[in-house]
């Protein structure tokens, strides 16, 4: 077991020395150079700002830096809010994207499967259609539409609920419905095939013919096997909902770095948009890595590296 | 006397009784379970409306996605038209803007403002040389007693709108500039669909070519490339599209092309793969092969129709999400540049009006909800039809 | 001797979107405590869902539609899910076909063995580990000390087995029902696993109904028979008639088509021509008339009522009819014609 997780943290590394890598030399393709702007710079001030962000040295020296800097948690300073490092960004906006992703991550459990599992015990009843219509039309609406919907019609209606921001606790309701509807959706429809799949198997019909009580059969033989898939597709799903709320963060003016990412994006600020990029894939590498270490304690099939979904 | 009862039968007569299931073709089969199944079925109409919608519709409209009324600006799909005398009928816009409008909902012309009195909120317009004057205080008020509008002309006072009639000149409105927003909405399918379609032909290309050729070969060419796969797995790839779209930075329709297909094709790589590992050592399969049956005999007989089931559901799920990747793209600034416009571009342009001008957000939003959901019928419908597990009765 | 289990005119459908399949047709049959009753039959002949019926484990969309099943004189299908369970597991239990699928890979052997011997008793959980533990042993698992901790992937296919029946037997059933309970083994293990329960019958004392499509395995443990097609009931006898003197043409087909060299001679295999009816749609009359090499105008019509041939066999065919046409080996009845 131990070199499993040896193992999946080294193939982890790996993975975030490639992307670190790869951007890099993404920054390097960049037509121009970072200072390139509608109305160009003195050239003497372009010297003086390559010069200080080290861009006269050779590309392997650069390179090691850059390496350097991200092997030391610095990820370089941003070329158009000068005085800024992308560290302070983070620094600024994870908190709040960090709040708004665990509210939609508690979302999408507490309703998900829950709502997948009644769905699948009531199967063909009416709230299981009522929960798959609603489960159908959370995964076809994007994010974007859920969150200006929610905006139009209840929070400038209601002038309880705050609009934007997160002032107050109601303001994480909006911005964790619009991030969670499409997962909590599909997590609602996986737990239900899921179940259903489980319930059909033969270790349940043998808990019944063993005598267990139907709460049993459902609440212990059913339920485990069911989560194993779910949880396989949560893991992933948590890093990508933590890192994953550009749009969201942007509707509502929450101060997250999903914000700051589009702020970066709009503005070319090369350098931000590079070393996002860096965090959000080890964030997002972080993530599947701790899920997987989870899974494998929950699931005894696993087996160095095995997976029974693979 | 002979009991006729117990008379045997021939074995004809027995035949005629046995009963056998008749045998269809796999595609065949297929189709019949999928025309059994009545969301798929919803599922591929309404992929078909949306297709027509997006090809054919704009031949019927009499604007291009790029005509500008500037007269007709944010004019929305139904509006509440007052009478002026027996001249005909005006409403006015969010903007303030006093349009002549004919009884049907016609728009006619945008009258010309004389007179702001924004003290007393009253605007006054003319037309053909008389003064209409609107009073407008009421709109504001939170109690407005039921009164929207007043409209003086030729000085009869009309509190209340006549009627509400829907817009003729544009069934779903007008934008900022004036542009008909549902010839906008028939192109955005056209650019959202191309978009959506040609990425998952590239997707699909790659990501076969690169299934297949691990799959087969296997051995230690299966081993680097699926650990290509694991690695591009492990990364948040719309980092990767928003990066690759930023470095680009041409705003043509084929960079969001070819940026969204070189990137989302490992689910159908290793999707490929796995059929392809799977096929190669079935039992069928090897028995085929031992009684001598040609290698493309085999291909044709075996593998294809095997793995095209998956394939095919696997493309049918893509192209939804590849709409629902090139709309968050032009959400955040980075779909094809104005004035063409996807279905992304035309919500993010709305945006910024949503209070005043929700139906600018609807309209391209439905759309993308409804192709959506379409695609996700219609893919869930094959998925069961042509799962090889599920086939019986 | 009391009967244990009696079973009247049972007939289970599923009313599925397709239409109904009738798996059972009207069966009756009656067990005798201690008794080991066979129930042989193709695939589809009804024998797993008669099984299932007594358990109270028909799934959606099937359903008991008529007939009782009396058991030590209660009526099972009155019974509802709640009052069942105190049977299953208890009184009556089941061993299934598929020891790979049918035991829960989730959770390690002892916890499953514990819980089922908590569900039905008052012993606690040191207890119940204890029984455990000595149930391992009973159904031969070699040191069930470290086993009782193993997951089920951990185990070979008959070692599930073993613990599936650990699991059934745990509350001395009075009937235990074995469907199929070698078919997924090796050859070899079926023949161990049959040989622990044919051990286990003598030490646990229960009855046991064995479900199976292999003659051989019945004739190794059985003493009555009941031969199903088609959810009907074709023939029913103690083991030593049928197998000498089979009263029903399907019977005589399924000991044609079993391998043998009993007699020393070589003979040649004979199968049975044609395949099983669609129970969507069952034949009228006869269901193995469309199959049968005596098959009467009547057989297509109408299906026979059990002609009782002597006190330990009856047979459902119209040949055992006093109009019939003389066919070598079956036998006349007088018996009235309903």
């Amino acid at each position: 077991m131990i070199g499993y997780y040896v193992k999946r943290l080294l193939s982890a590394l790996f993975t975030l020395f490639l992307i670190a890598t790869l951007t890099f030399f993404m920054m390097r393709a960049i037509p121009g150079g970072p200072f390139t702007r509608e109305k160009p710079l003195p050239p003497q001030i372009i010297a003086q700002l390559n010069a200080k962000y080290n861009l006269d040295d050779p590309v392997i020296v650069q390179y090691f830096s850059y390496m350097k800097g991200i092997a030391t948690f610095d990820l370089g300073p941003s070329f158009k809010e000068l005085g800024l490092t992308v560290n302070d960004l983070i620094k600024q906006g994870f908190p709040g994207s960090m709040k708004v992703g665990f509210v939609a991550v508690m979302f999408i459990l507490l309703f998900g499967i829950p709502l997948g599992i009644i769905s699948a015990l009531k199967q063909n009843k009416a709230i299981d259609h009522v929960v798959m219509v609603m489960a159908t039309i959370g995964v076809t609406v994007p994010s974007f539409v859920v969150a200006t919907l929610y905006i139009y019609f209840i929070s400038s209606k209601i002038s309880w609920i705050p609009i934007t921001g997160l002032s107050n606790p109601l303001a994480y309701i909006g911005p964790a419905i619009a991030l969670s509807g499409y997962s909590l959706s599909y997590v609602a429809r996986l737990t239900r095939s899921s179940m259903l799949e489980v319930l059909r198997q033969d270790y349940v019909r043998t808990a019944r013919a063993n005598g267990l009580s139907e709460w049993r059969v459902i609440g212990k033989h059913a339920l485990k096997n069911a989560l194993i898939p779910v949880i396989t597709y949560v893991g992933p799903m948590i890093a990508a909902i933590l890192t994953g709320s550009f749009v969201v963060e942007r509707i509502f003016s929450i101060n997250g770095i999903g914000r700051y990412f589009v702020e970066s994006v709009n503005n070319r600020d090369y350098t931000v948009i590079i070393g996002m990029t860096v965090f959000y894939s080890a964030l997002y590498i972080v993530m599947v890595l701790l899920v997987d270490i989870g899974y494998s304690l929950i699931d005894p099939r696993i087996k160095l590296g095995k997976r029974s979904g693979d | 006397m002979r009991n006729l009862d117990f008379e045997f039968v021939d074995s004809s007569k027995k035949a005629s009784k046995e009963q056998t299931r008749r045998s269809l073709t796999y595609w065949k089969d297929a189709w019949r379970r999928l025309k059994k199944n009545k969301l798929a079925m919803i599922g591929l109409v309404g992929v078909t409306l949306i297709i027509l919608f997006g090809v054919v519709g704009p031949w019927f409209m009499p604007y291009s996605y790029s005509d500008q009324d500037n007269r007709f600006t944010n004019i929305p799909p139904r509006f509440e038209i007052y009478a002026i005398a027996d001249d005909g009928y005006v409403f006015l816009s969010s903007q303030y803007n006093l349009i002549l409008v004919s009884e049907k909902g016609e728009l006619l012309d945008k009258l010309v403002r004389t007179n702001m009195d924004a003290i007393n909120k009253v605007y006054t317009y003319s037309y053909n040389g008389e003064d209409i004057e609107v009073d407008f205080k009421n709109r504001l008020l939170e109690d407005d007693g039921g009164i929207d509008l007043k409209v003086t002309y030729k000085g009869v006072t009309s509190e209340y709108p006549t009627k509400t009639v829907s817009n003729k000149t544009f069934v779903w409105g007008s934008d900022n500039l004036g542009r008909d927003m549902l010839t906008r909405v028939m192109y955005g399918a056209r650019i959202s669909l191309t978009v959506a379609f040609v990425a998952t032909i590239v997707n699909l290309i790659i990501g076969v070519t690169y299934g297949a050729i691990s799959g087969l070969e296997g051995g230690l060419v299966d081993d680097i490339m699926m650990r290509i796969v694991d690695v591009i797995n492990s990364i948040p790839l719309v980092l990767y599209v928003i990066l690759l779209m930023v470095l680009i930075d041409n705003r043509g329709l084929w960079t969001i092309i070819i940026t969204l297909g070189s990137v989302y094709w490992v689910g159908m790589a290793r999707l490929v793969r796995g059929q392809v590992l799977g096929l190669k050592e079935q039992e069928y399969v090897l028995a085929a092969r031992t009684i001598g049956v040609s290698k493309a005999k085999i291909i044709s007989k075996h593998l294809i129709p095997n793995t095209m089931g998956p394939i095919i559901v696997a493309m049918t799920m893509m192209i939804p999400s590849a709409v629902f990747t090139e709309a968050f793209l032009s959400f955040i600034g980075l779909g094809v540049s104005a004035p063409m416009a996807s279905w992304g571009t035309l919500a993010n342009d709305a945006l910024a009006g949503l209070s005043t001008y929700p139906y600018q957000l609807f309209t391209p939003s439905l759309a993308i909800a409804f192709t959506m959901l379409s695609f996700n019928f219609l893919g869930d419908g094959l998925r069961s039809a042509l799962d090889p597990r599920l086939r019986k009765g | 001797m009391s009967k244990i289990l009696e079973v009247k005119n049972l007939r289970t459908t599923f009313f599925t979107h397709l239409g109904e399949v009738q798996a059972v047709r009207g069966i009756s049959f009656d067990l005798d405590e201690g008794g080991i009753l066979g129930i042989v039959g193709e695939s589809g002949s009804g024998k797993s869902v008669t099984s299932l019926s007594i358990m109270g484990l028909v799934d959606d969309p099937g359903r008991i539609v008529e007939g009782e099943i009396l058991f030590e004189g209660t009526d099972l299908t009155k019974l509802d899910q709640r009052e069942m369970t105190k049977f299953r597991g208890n009184e009556i239990s089941m061993i299934f076909q598929d020891p790979m699928t049918s035991i829960n890979p989730a959770f390690t052997v002892g916890n499953q063995l514990r819980e089922v011997i908590m569900a039905h008793s008052d012993l606690n959980k040191e207890q119940a580990h204890e029984r455990a533990l000595e149930l391992l042993r009973m159904v031969g698992i070699p040191d069930p000390e470290s086993r009782i901790k193993n997951y089920p992937y951990q185990f070979s296919g008959g070692m599930r087995q073993r613990a599936l029946i650990a699991m059934a037997i745990a509350n001395n059933p009075k009937l235990l029902i074995a469907d199929e309970p070698t078919t997924a083994l090796d050859v070899t293990i079926q023949a161990q696993i049959l040989e622990l329960m044919r051990d286990l019958k003598d030490k646990i004392q229960s009855s046991i109904i064995l479900i199976t499509h292999d003659l051989g395995v019945i004739s190794e443990i059985c003493d009555k028979v009941i031969v199903m097609y088609g959810g009907m009931i074709m023939e029913k006898a103690d083991i030593n008639s049928l197998f000498a003197n089979p009263q029903h043409p399907y019977t005589r087909g399924l000991l044609l088509s079993i391998p043998t060299n009993v007699t020393g001679k070589k003979k040649r295999l004979v199968p049975i021509e044609g395949s099983p009816p669609d129970l969507m749609d069952p034949p009228s009359g006869c269901p193995f008339s469309p199959r049968c090499p005596h098959a009467m105008e009547i057989c297509l019509k109408k299906a026979a009522p059990l002609f009782k041939i002597s006190e330990t066999q009856e047979a459902s065919c119209w040949l055992h009819h006093k109009d019939a046409p003389e066919v070598k080996g079956f036998v006349k009845v007088e018996g009235d014609l309903s």
